[in-house]
């Protein structure tokens, strides 16, 4: 335990921002440690903002009781996706394995406590979510004064059984991909399919309770909650233990996860090293023919450096092209079964003109290809390879081109693709997607001239484990949040204008105001190119 | 003290990247392991540390398996890597703070053996900053006092002179030296081979995986540089 303890505390000790602010002397430095601090701010009033309206919401309808149980979903769904997307960078190949191994620590001791670590580090979150919600149900609901203490402790557990399901999930991958020659790629193909099976699971969970022919029963969101608790025990368990007080749900949902928490990492401990080693080790074929070489221009050299550089990294890989993966499954169904099918089941069969979202195309495909533009964390990426591309002749201005034109390559063909696939499926004649697809092309440029700003305003090179700068950096939320919630809202304005104006015209717009955004967020990338 | 039987380490493609090592360290030994780039030093030297899996053999420090016992091996072992991945953002001290924690060592003999090898690597003065903040040749010289603090039956270095000026060489050098005759086993690999030459009673070569020649430095020599001898078996095999 004493070991647990020593290894935890410093691990959180040595990604503290109070500990870099307190010892850097570097006054810039110390000014991205209380910009950090302050973004985080901004993050989690937002993110308590949009919990507690989702509160409220239930409120207003009157479904109140149903707050607990999708509190204790949110959190699971949420703690679940991105503990698996982080496994593969905290749990295995981090960078400092070497040194860790060779100290007295047992494995298992040291898994445990990076599994300890990713549950602090995010604990935040899920506490902010969980404590908007408590305000809401309060607010509402008048519960008894205990609630509260309560629903704050049992808060806590809520993140930890997905957590380690997605650690057990991340593990099971990773055991597999250990024993193949190209271990990153079959991981990488692995987490792919683990992560679409996972979106497409609320559609099987449908499926399964439809056929049950409990349609009738699943109208309101509050039974319909309830009986997904049957399902998801930790979720009844935790309702139970802050409505009723049920002293066997608050001992279930802690012992079961102090339970799991052991059974998991006694597993994961036991071939932890074994695992480290494939993932860590790699033989030269040392088969090597000399060939013809190929000459690239300096920005294709750099996208070339910027693909291998995805290609090599498993987190990279699933967090960057989640979106293109989307896109392509999203495509080849609707091409397969139908846009009014596919349109129905998002509208839950209630009566809707599919004609009338055509004009929201582009940002129905948008939405998935732009979650994540890899110019938000390519810059950061470098870390301490920045000296190649700051040793070689090229100015910096340079160096983010070829890092837009690679994410512009990654991105406009499945753009394309999505756009072409759902034009078709849903009949749009070919002049309106000819302009479709030139929107694809604005917003695919948008995100990666934004992605780029955002990327080089924070560039954060002294990272310990990439994972940091993929799925946690400044730069990845401060590009993501704002670009979710816009395209969100633009989707809606382009069906209601869409039912007003002619679509080419209303579509002719938007390419515009995209292209003059992405022209602006292109100059701010080149400005800051040379401030660096 | 350090006993390697028969360790092979294969790869998920088959392909060997040590084959059959054997080898034997003893207590006052400074052994050296030379041979060239992806020859399999750091390789045999990470399975010894109890940091890479292995698939066949045994490797013993002071009796104990690293396999079954991997524990027992590191309280007495310490392991300097060539390229040291510290915590970037915890200053020197509270890295080398972490490590004697780790050891349990006391805070009066944690602060004596701090002091000294700090002032002996004149780095006393850089504590306070974060590690991010250092050169490679500091890191280093933090990384040698990590592994220094709790008096190790055996040292084991990948590289240890790589990035350290000719001062602190020198006084890592003395403290081999200086260990070696308090009993301490100290196995490390180098391509510089006047410094294994000068420092090391013992040396093994390794090509392609395999030690192709073993033994005392006289034995090995024979009369020749170290230099002369190793290109001889290296070209040979």
């Amino acid at each position: 335990m004493k070991s647990n303890i020593i290894l935890l505390r410093t691990m959180l000790k040595s990604t503290s921002l109070v500990n870099i602010y307190r010892y850097t002397t570097d006054k810039k430095k110390k000014k991205k440690v209380v910009a950090g601090f302050i973004g985080i701010i901004i993050l989690y009033a937002m993110l308590m903002g949009y919990s507690l309206s989702m509160c409220i919401g239930y409120g207003q309808l009157g479904i109140i009781d149903a707050t607990p149980v999708m509190c204790a979903f949110i959190i699971s769904a949420m703690s679940f996706l991105f503990t698996f997307f982080k496994t593969n960078g905290y749990l295995f190949n981090f960078k400092e394995y070497d040194m860790l191994m060779s100290l007295p620590f047992e494995a298992r001791t040291v898994a445990g406590c990076k599994f300890a670590y990713m549950y602090i580090k995010s604990l935040g979150w899920y506490i902010s979510i969980s404590l908007a919600m408590l305000i809401g149900y309060g607010y509402y609901k008048r519960p008894s004064v205990l609630v509260y203490p309560v629903w704050i402790v049992m808060s806590l557990f809520i993140p930890v059984i997905p957590m380690l399901l997605a650690s057990l999930v991340g593990f099971i991958i990773a055991k597999i991909s250990a024993g193949f020659r190209k271990t990153n790629l079959i991981q990488t193909i692995f987490s792919f399919v683990f992560v679409i099976f996972c979106f497409s699971l609320r559609y099987i969970i449908d499926a399964v309770v439809k056929s049950d022919k409990v349609d009738d029963i699943l109208k309101t969101v509050s039974v319909a909650t309830d009986s997904a608790a049957q399902v998801y025990l930790p979720a009844a368990w935790f309702s139970g233990a802050v409505t009723k007080f049920v002293l066997s749900d608050m001992l279930q949902l802690v012992g079961f996860s102090i339970l799991l928490f052991s059974c998991v990492f006694y597993v994961v401990g036991k071939s932890y090293r074994q695992i480290n080693s494939a993932l860590k080790s790699h033989v030269a074929s040392k088969d090597y023919k000399m060939t013809a070489q190929k000459k690239h221009s300096v920005l294709n050299a750099i996208a070339f450096k910027e693909f291998k550089r995805m290609t090599g990294s498993t987190i990279y890989m699933t967090n960057g092209c989640m979106g293109e993966v989307l896109v392509v499954i999203l495509g080849v169904v609707t091409l397969v079964v139908g846009f009014d099918k596919i349109v129905n089941v998002v509208t839950q069969g209630a009566p809707f003109d599919a004609t009338i979202i055509q004009p929201a195309i582009p940002f129905v495909v948008y939405f998935m290809i732009g979650m994540v533009a890899t110019t938000a964390f390519t810059p950061s990426l470098e870390g301490k390879n920045y000296w190649i591309m700051q040793s070689l002749p090229l100015e910096n201005k340079t160096i983010y081109q070829g890092k837009m034109l690679f994410n512009m390559y990654l991105t406009v063909p499945f753009m394309s693709f999505g756009i072409l696939c759902l034009s078709i499926s849903a009949k749009v004649p070919v002049v309106n997607t000819i302009f479709y697809l030139v929107l694809g092309v604005a917003l695919c440029a948008f995100s990666t001239t934004w992605g780029c700003v955002c990327g080089v305003k924070h560039m954060r090179l002294d990272w310990e484990n990439e994972v940091e700068v993929i799925k946690q950096g400044a730069s990845v939320a401060i590009y993501m949040f704002p670009n979710m919630f816009v395209v969100m809202g633009l989707v809606v304005l382009m069906v209601f204008l869409g039912m007003k104006m002619d679509h080419k015209v209303l579509t002719l717009i938007m390419t515009v105001i995209a292209a003059a955004l992405s022209g602006l967020c292109y100059l701010r990338v080149m400005a800051l190119s040379k401030r660096k | 003290m350090l006993e390697i039987k028969n360790y092979s380490k294969s790869y998920a493609e088959g392909k060997k990247a040590a084959d059959d090592v054997t080898l034997t360290v003893e207590s006052g030994d400074i052994y050296g392991f030379i041979g060239h780039n992806g020859a399999g030093k750091s390789t045999t030297i990470r399975a010894v540390v109890g940091v890479l899996d292995f698939t066949e053999g045994e490797i013993y420090i002071d009796g104990h398996s690293v396999k079954d016992e991997p524990l027992e091996c590191k309280k007495v072992t310490a392991y300097i890597p060539d390229n040291p991945d510290l915590y970037e953002n915890l200053t020197g001290i509270q890295y080398l703070n972490f490590v004697a924690d780790v050891f349990d060592i006391s805070a009066k003999d944690r602060e004596e053996r701090i002091k000294k090898y700090a002032d002996t690597f004149e780095i006393t003065d850089s504590l306070g900053d974060l590690i991010s903040s250092y050169s490679h040749g500091m890191k280093q010289k933090v990384a040698i006092i990590s592994a220094l603090i709790h008096n190790p039956k055996l040292l084991v270095l990948d590289e240890p002179f790589v990035g350290l000026d000719p001062k602190a060489t020198f006084t890592l050098k003395e403290i081999m030296h200086e260990m070696c005759k308090q009993g301490t086993a100290i196995f490390f690999s180098t391509h510089v081979l006047d410094v294994a030459e000068k420092l090391c009673n013992k040396v093994a070569i390794i090509k392609k995986g395999k030690i192709i020649a073993s033994g005392t430095m006289e034995e090995l020599t024979a009369g020749q540089s170290l230099e002369e001898a190793f290109l001889e078996v290296a070209n040979e095999e």
